[in-house]
């Protein structure tokens, strides 16, 4: 769409952009500028090589630094706060509205390679829940000011999960790997399923080494690290690759582990099975959660009372849904995470989604600090509320 | 009359002798003009056409760009600079030459690492110790990309690399590398190893034509000549 602006769709464009402004500044946030130049390191380390492929990357003149267009505004405007802020755990409230970059490489004016977000971005909050529900009320508000009558909510939360495996009983090793496969529906449950089968079968070339070590009377860390530099000194091997010995060894005692570890009980696969088929609109899938908690207990029952608390303090609409595997495919977010769909010319896109992501600081140097927030996408909710 | 067709073969090296080597078998006599090393040739047995002599990756580029209608080079230069091939251009005939693997290759040490499962685990690790993504020093950004994303490797950057990739983890440039190998001699003398499950591509040379070009009789004339020559060996 930016190319081809008209005059009038330009206005109307202002317009709702300074109404949605105009919002969020009178609820707190200070409308800030972050820099659209950033460095590139900082967006390829948060973010996979996925978004490195959609990402505009090129050298400064002097062939110095790697430097990228923001591909979002969320990174650049943690960034801004740890570079001003003078505590920058102390809460601060930010909004923004300005280009972000994406390739896509298609002729199609919902996808273009530039375009505007407006956003607001939250650090340092008290109480998390209902900052997750203020944060999902304000983007309403917004889509709403801009003339998008019936959005469509999405929610989820990749944090749920993280806390039910952690109320059952499993070697730590294996939510790790289970919560790293979350982003892939088949290989999450292939990995599920092979958990709770008396032999993880295949064997690879690792695994006479990983024999060696199960079959020994002693399994622990000393015994590994002694077996993995017997190896590479026997072999002439050289450590290269940034991995320790240490890290080469634990892994194969993980492996060692795994051959003498009970499989996982049947009802635990059911357990995280029927969890994950939980969808629907938000009240029902409550009592779906809270049936889950009492089966799971622990730390699940905590995060369910977090979601229950949460729930209560959104804004009272029938169109918001909630589905346990949503935002599984989203980088960063840690917590709550919502995207707003609308129409388009007959096709479903999003025209905003933000969530929460309590880690992003931290990894970018900072102190632990409690964020969350939402970009909105200008011109397809202009598109949507039927401005252009 | 028909159209010009402009087919390009390796200006250099034993890819160039052993494609003009099959085009002679099939009928087809390549011969430069002007002075040996020229850029241009002419081909005899096929009509109103003309031979341009590039290196193979530049044929993939060309194809690419349509500056040509069909050529001789490697499938992995194909598949990693034409991002839809399909809708590009078609492979007609392998060529049962110039045979490579483009391969995920790891550090011989890495004991613990056998699979691209391990190398997702690995990456995940490496990441919360170091606080950086791994990194994977290849010329195969495309390739990469899409093989790592369907094994589910997502948490790793790649570092351009354009020669003497299989020294990246020693130099400390990279943790681990996807180059092409024929025999594994140069991996191993650099104290790498193959995943169990990490051939990206069996590649090997390939007459390959753009789209519009490849229903051209002349095209399809040379696709079956090539086909018999391979044949009879």
């Amino acid at each position: 769409m930016p190319a081809s602006l008209t005059a009038a769709q330009r206005k109307a464009l202002q317009a709702q952009n300074r109404a949605i402004m105009e919002l969020f500044e009178s609820r707190g946030f200070e409308h800030i500028r972050p820099r659209i130049l950033q460095p590139a390191d900082v967006f390829l380390e948060k973010s996979g090589e996925d978004i490195r492929s959609r990402t505009f990357l090129f050298t400064d003149p002097d062939g110095q630094r790697e430097l990228c267009l923001r591909p979002d505004l969320t990174v650049p405007t943690c960034r801004y706060h740890l570079a001003v802020a003078e505590d920058p755990q102390r809460e601060a409230k930010y909004c923004y509205r300005g280009p972000a970059f994406r390739f896509h490489g298609v002729e199609d004016p919902l996808q273009a390679d530039e375009f505007e977000q407006a956003g607001l971005e939250w650090f340092g909050h008290e109480n998390a829940a209902a900052a997750d529900a203020e944060v999902l009320g304000l983007a309403l508000e917004a889509v709403r000011l801009a003339g998008l009558s019936s959005p469509r909510v999405m929610t989820g939360d990749p944090g749920l999960l993280r806390a039910l495996l952690h109320s059952v009983d499993m070697p730590q090793r294996w939510r790790r790997r289970l919560l790293m496969r979350f982003r892939r529906p088949e290989d999450f449950r292939a990995t599920l399923h092979a958990m709770a089968m008396p032999d993880e079968g295949g064997r690879t070339s690792a695994s006479d080494l990983v024999d060696r070590l199960a079959g020994a009377e002693n399994v622990g860390p000393e015994e590994a690290v002694a077996l993995v530099e017997r190896e590479l000194d026997s072999r002439g091997l050289p450590l290269v690759g940034g991995r320790a010995v240490e890290d080469i060894a634990r892994r194969l005692l993980e492996k060692a582990q795994d051959r003498r570890t009970p499989p996982l009980p049947r009802e635990v696969v059911t357990l995280v099975e029927d969890f994950l088929a939980i969808s629907g609109p938000m009240h029902t899938c409550a009592a779906a959660l809270e049936e889950i908690a009492h089966r799971a207990g622990g730390a699940m029952e905590q995060a369910v009372a977090t979601f229950a608390e949460r729930l209560s303090l959104l804004p009272e609409d029938g169109g918001t849904e909630f589905a346990t595997g949503f935002g599984r495919s989203f980088d960063y977010y840690t917590g709550f995470v919502f995207q707003i769909d609308a129409e388009i010319a007959g096709r479903t896109i999003a025209v905003g989604g933000g969530g929460r992501y309590d880690d992003m600081l931290a990894g970018l140097g900072g102190p632990d600090v409690p964020a969350c927030g939402f970009g909105l996408h200008t011109e397809r909710l202009l598109m949507a509320a039927g401005g252009a | 009359m028909d159209r010009r067709l402009v087919i390009a073969l390796p200006s250099k090296g034993r890819l160039m002798e052993k494609a003009q080597a099959l085009f002679a078998r099939a009928g087809y006599d390549i011969s430069r003009i002007g002075h040996e090393r020229g850029y241009r040739g002419a081909i005899d047995g096929l009509e109103n056409a003309e031979v341009a002599f590039l290196s193979a990756s530049e044929i993939a580029h060309h194809l690419r760009e349509g500056k040509i209608d069909l050529g001789v080079t490697g499938e992995d230069l194909l598949r990693e600079n034409i991002a839809r091939l399909e809708e590009t251009a078609q492979i007609l005939t392998p060529l049962g030459f110039g045979h490579a693997d483009v391969v995920v290759a790891v550090p011989e040490s890495w004991l613990d690492c056998a699979t691209m499962a391990d190398l997702e685990e690995i990456s995940e690790e490496f990441h919360a110790r170091h606080g950086r993504r791994m990194r994977v020093a290849t010329k195969y950004l495309r390739l990469t990309r899409r093989f790592f994303a369907r094994h589910g490797v997502t948490g790793y950057r790649t570092v351009v690399s354009l020669g003497a990739t299989e020294g990246a983890p020693a130099a400390g440039m990279a943790e681990l590398i996807v180059d092409i190998t024929s025999t594994g001699s140069t991996l191993r003398a650099n104290h790498l190893k193959v995943l169990d499950d990490g051939v990206i591509l069996r590649s090997q040379a390939v007459l390959a034509a753009r789209n519009e070009a490849a229903a051209d009789p002349r095209v399809q004339e040379m696709q079956a000549r090539l086909s018999a020559a391979l044949k009879e060996g």
